[in-house]
C-alpha cells in the first residue's frame, strides 16, 4: 500500500521519475569515478589485487575475444566483397583496417568486457554489498573504493586497450584468411595488406586505444556503481547485474559518439 | 587492555516515514557484557549499525569512549584511541580471502604490524576460537558455526576495547550456540572488552549477559539483570518472554 502510494503517476509522474533515476545513477558513478581518482592519488593499488583482477579481465577474455574479432573480420570482408564485386575490392584491406581499429575493436571489446568482466563485478559486489561484506570492510577502517574498486577500474583501463590491439590484429586476419581463401573475392592477400597499411596510419590505432582506455573506465564504474548500491538480496543482486550490462552498452555507444566527434572535430 | 562505555541518548532512526528507533537511550558501562533482546524487526541491528557508524544518527547522540560516535569514524585510524569491531548475522567474511587472510585483513590494510606479528596474530585468534590451523581455508568450506567463529577471531586479532555482535547464533543448532555463548563469555573473562551482544535468543543472553536490555516499540523498555529480567512484570517483556517460552 505504502508502495503504491509513494508510486509516481501518470505519464508525467513516471517520465520524471525515469529521468531522476537516470540522473542518479549518472551522478553516483561520476562521484564514483572522481572517489576512484582520489583514491589512487593518495595509495598505491595493492599490485596482487591487481595482477588478479588483470587476469581475470585480460587473460580469460583472449579466447572469446579471439573469436570475436576473427569471425567480424570474417564477415566484413564477405559482406564488403558482395558489395564492391562491381566496383573495386582493392579497398578491402583499408575497410577492414580503418574499421577494426577506429570502431569495430574497440568497441565489441569495450561490450565484451562489459558483458562478460563487468556482469560479474556487479555480481559479486552486489553479493558482498547484501551479505554485509562491505559493511564489514567499513567496520574495519577499510575504504570499500580502494579495496574493491581501484584494482578493477585499473585493470580495465589497462586491459582494454591491449585487447584491442589483440582484436584489430585478429580481426585483420580474419579478414585476410576470407581474402585468400574465398573465390568470390578477386584481390590478393598481399594486396589487402599492402592498402591497408597505406590506409591505416597510427592515428588511427591510437583513437582505438584511447577509446579502450574511455570503455574500460566504462566498463568498470558502472558495474561497481551498481554492484555498491545493490539492495534486496539475490533478486537485487540479478537487477544490478542486468542494469549494469545495459547500462554499460549504453554509456559506451554514447562515449563512442563523443570519442568520434571529438575526433574529427581535432582533425 | 579494557572495554570503552557506551551511551545512547534519545537516538531516533526512519525508514521510509516508518519510526524503528524511537528515542533510545542506554548507557553500556566499560567492560560490561549486555545483551540486547527483543523480536524480529524491532531495530536491534539498527541499533548496532547506528553505534558502529554503518548508518547516520538521524537524531540523538551516541558516544563511544567518551567521543561522539561520528567524531570517531572521522579519525584516521592510527589516531584512533581504541578499536570497535563487529560480528555479523552472517559472518561477513571476504569469500575470496582465506581464513587467515580474513582475519589478518584489518592488520595488514592499516599496515600496524610486521608480516610475522601478524602471523602469530592471527594464529592466537583463531586458537581462541578453537579453529587452529585453519588458515588456509577458505569461507566456502566451513559450516555455519565456523565462519561466526572465524568472524569472532577476525574481531579479536584487532584486540578491540568494544565487540558487537549481531545475532551472533542465528542459524545455529543449540550445541552451537551453546559453543559461540561460551565463546563469548570466554572473551569477557580474558579480555574485558566491552560487548553488546543482539540476539533474539533469550536462553543464551540470560546465560552470557550481565544485564538484558528489552528493545520494543523502537525504545529500551527495560535493562535489567538476568534474573530479574525473568521476574519482570513490563507487559511487552512478559510478552517476549511468553513468546521465547520462558514466561506464563
Amino acid at each position: 500500500m505504502a508502495a503504491d502510494a509513494a508510486a509516481p503517476r501518470g505519464v508525467t509522474g513516471r517520465t520524471g521519475a525515469a529521468i531522476l533515476g537516470v540522473l542518479q545513477v549518472l551522478g553516483e558513478a561520476a562521484l564514483l569515478f572522481v572517489a576512484t581518482l582520489r583514491a589512487i592519488r593518495f595509495a598505491a593499488p595493492d599490485r596482487r589485487r591487481l595482477v588478479v583482477q588483470l587476469v581475470r579481465l585480460g587473460n580469460d577474455t583472449l579466447g572469446i575475444a579471439a573469436i570475436l574479432s576473427l569471425f567480424v573480420g570474417m564477415v566484413l570482408v564477405v559482406q564488403a566483397a558482395d558489395q564492391l564485386r562491381e566496383v573495386s575490392q582493392s579497398v578491402l584491406g583499408p575497410l577492414v583496417g580503418l574499421s577494426m581499429t577506429k570502431e569495430m575493436g574497440p568497441v565489441m571489446m569495450g561490450f565484451l568486457l562489459s558483458g562478460r568482466a563487468g556482469s560479474a563485478m556487479a555480481a559479486e559486489l552486489g553479493s558482498m554489498a547484501v551479505y554485509d561484506e562491505i559493511s564489514a570492510l567499513r567496520t574495519m577502517d577499510i575504504d570499500p573504493v580502494r579495496f574493491l574498486v581501484v584494482p578493477r577500474f585499473l585493470a580495465a583501463s589497462l586491459a582494454l586497450p591491449i585487447l584491442v590491439l589483440y582484436a584489430d590484429f585478429v580481426g585483420i586476419a580474419g579478414g585476410a584468411l576470407i581474402v585468400g581463401a574465398d573465390p568470390a573475392v578477386s584481390i590478393s592477400v598481399e594486396e589487402y595488406v599492402t592498402r591497408m597499411l597505406e590506409w591505416v596510419h597510427l592515428g588511427d590505432i591510437l583513437v582505438g586505444l584511447v577509446k579502450g582506455v574511455a570503455f574500460g573506465m566504462v566498463a568498470s564504474i558502472v558495474p561497481c556503481t551498481f554492484g555498491l548500491r545493490t539492495r534486496g538480496g539475490a533478486e537485487g543482486i540479478a537487477t544490478a547485474t542486468t542494469a549494469a550490462v545495459v547500462w554499460s552498452f549504453v554509456l559506451i555507444l554514447v562515449l563512442d559518439f563523443i570519442i568520434v566527434r571529438l575526433s574529427f572535430g581535432l582533425a | 587492555m579494557s572495554g570503552v562505555a557506551v551511551e545512547l541518548a534519545g537516538v531516533h532512526k526512519q525508514y521510509g516515514g516508518q519510526l524503528v528507533l524511537d528515542g533510545v537511550d542506554l548507557t553500556v558501562p566499560a567492560g560490561e557484557l549486555l545483551a540486547v533482546v527483543g523480536q524480529s524487526g524491532q531495530g536491534k541491528s539498527v541499533l548496532l549499525r547506528q553505534i558502529v557508524g554503518l548508518e547516520r544518527v538521524e537524531a540523538g547522540t551516541i558516544t563511544v569512549g567518551g567521543l561522539p560516535v561520528q567524531r570517531y569514524l572521522a579519525m584516521p585510524p592510527e589516531e584512533k584511541p581504541f578499536r570497535i569491531a563487529m560480528v555479523f548475522q552472517n559472518a561477513a567474511l571476504l569469500a575470496s580471502l582465506t581464513v587467515g587472510e580474513n582475519v589478518a585483513l584489518r592488520l595488514e590494510e592499516h599496515a600496524v604490524a610486521s608480516r610475522e606479528t601478524i602471523r602469530a596474530t592471527v594464529a592466537r585468534a583463531l586458537e581462541q576460537v578453537e579453529l587452529a590451523g585453519s588458515e588456509d581455508k577458505m569461507p566456502g568450506e566451513l559450516s555455519g558455526g565456523m565462519r561466526k567463529r572465524v568472524a569472532i577471531a577476525r574481531a579479536l586479532a584487532v584486540d578491540p576495547e568494544l565487540i558487537l555482535y549481531d545475532e551472533p547464533t542465528a542459524d545455529l543448532d543449540p550445541l552451537l550456540t551453546e559453543q559461540i555463548g561460551a565463546l563469548i563469555a570466554r572473551i569477557r573473562a580474558t579480555r574485558g572488552s566491552t560487548q553488546i551482544v543482539v540476539t533474539h535468543n533469550l536462553a543464551l543472553a540470560r546465560a552470557i549477559a550481565d544485564r538484558i536490555a528489552v528493545l520494543a516499540s523502537g525504545r529500551i523498555v527495560e535493562l535489567l539483570t538476568p534474573d530479574a529480567l525473568m521476574a519482570s512484570r513490563h507487559p511487552l517483556t512478559r510478552e517476549f518472554l511468553r513468546a521465547s517460552g520462558m514466561g506464563m
